[in-house]
């Protein structure tokens, strides 16, 4: 009895079965198909660590007051590294010596933009910290300058008055 | 202390809240509206004449130049990238709500980094290599842009019509170590990117 309730059972499971299978089948193919679309997309979403990090320096050399003519050539030497990346990424796999070349290129250039980079922070730290103290230190001096105008100012206004009232006259009309 | 004294003291005290809240106004860079401006320009450097004798139906062979230009506003050295797309008619363009970059096929990118008020423009010489048509259908095989040869899988067209090529904006995100499509000025997330439209019926 249980053994032909089974097999009642799995003859009306098996077209279901197969349904699901065709249907996950079917689902699958369309995912896989979606992917390779997405894929085809070979975007370069990545740079080598090194970049991130001279731009960052680079970032925090200009928040601190690096101007930009300062800026310039380090900037032009992440450019320079960039192209050579992009000529690196160009390269077949057979070309392995010249892309290990160019990497070490690169990653001496950015070495030096972020040691020079941060010399340019230091420097630029120290010269906006001795520019605001001088122009802080400068209104407080103007202003004890400002004070004593008043002072001499109101002195000489006061001396004036005087010597203007015992100039008077008491003329009769 | 004589009122003399005390009526200096305080006009002293006054012209130093001044003169120091002058001097705080002029060490403290203001806040300004962090933005790119993306532009694309004819062969004349203009707004016009994006195409051949000013006919959109671009032939195998024809060179085809614009200039593409970012201008830097964000108030810092930044990391930017173009990305070229080929689209159609049916492809999505990037969607301005979402912030969400089209889904054409990529053809090819440009990166570089520039500094504050800065503008890096390039010319953008293109030109069709290849096509073939089956079935009403055009697809477009192999570009050549700037020198570079570019072979393509899903570019395709109706009779030939109405492709275009969108070019978005990147940039570099620091904290995240990637590209982002657009960028971010404080929490809103903008973007910005063109197209140009064009038609390859006439191929040979």
């Amino acid at each position: 009895m249980w053994s032909w309730q089974k097999r009642l059972n799995e003859r009306h499971m098996a077209p279901i079965r197969r349904l699901l299978i065709v249907l996950a089948t079917t689902i699958l193919f369309f995912l896989a198909f979606r992917a390779s679309i997405v894929t085809s997309q070979t975007a370069t979403n990545q740079l080598q660590p090194g970049f991130n990090e001279a731009l960052s320096t680079l970032q925090r050399a200009e928040a601190a007051g690096a101007t930009s003519s300062e800026l310039a050539p380090l900037v032009d030497l992440l450019n320079k590294a960039l192209d050579l990346s992009n000529q690196a990424n160009r390269l077949s796999a057979e070309d392995s010596q010249t892309r290990s070349q160019l990497q070490t290129q690169i990653s001496d250039q950015l070495k030096s933009v972020e040691t020079q980079a941060a010399q340019l922070e230091n420097m630029a730290s120290q010269r906006t910290f001795t520019n605001r103290v001088i122009t802080y230190v400068s209104s407080g001096v103007g202003a004890v300058i400002a004070t004593l105008a008043y002072a001499y100012g109101t002195s000489f206004w006061r001396k004036y008055r005087v010597k203007r009232t015992f100039q008077m006259k008491i003329s009769t009309k | 202390m004589s009122l003399q004294k005390r009526t200096l003291v305080i006009v002293f005290i006054t012209f130093l809240i001044v003169f120091e809240m002058a001097a705080y106004i002029a060490t403290t860079p203001r806040p300004r509206e962090q933005f790119y401006q993306l532009y694309v320009l004819g062969a004349n450097h203009m707004a016009a004449d994006y195409y051949p004798n000013d006919d959109p139906n671009i032939r195998m062979g024809d060179a085809v130049r614009w200039y593409v230009g970012v201008t830097n506003f964000m108030g810092s050295v930044q990391l930017v990238e173009i990305r070229v797309k080929l689209g159609n008619q049916t492809i999505q363009p990037p969607d301005d709500q979402h912030a969400f970059p089209s889904q054409a096929p990529l053809v090819t990118e440009f990166h570089r980094f520039i500094q504050d008020n800065e503008t890096w423009e390039f010319p953008f010489i293109w030109q069709i290599l290849n096509t073939t048509s089956s079935g009403g259908i055009v697809r477009i095989l192999g570009l050549q842009i700037s020198n570079q040869t570019i072979q393509l899988l899903n570019s395709s067209a109706q009779n030939g019509y109405n492709f275009r090529l969108i070019i978005e904006l990147w940039t570099w995100n620091v904290d995240s170590s990637s590209f982002e499509f657009g960028w971010f000025a404080g929490t809103e997330h903008r973007i910005a990117w063109l197209q140009v439209w064009f038609n390859a019926t006439a191929v040979h």
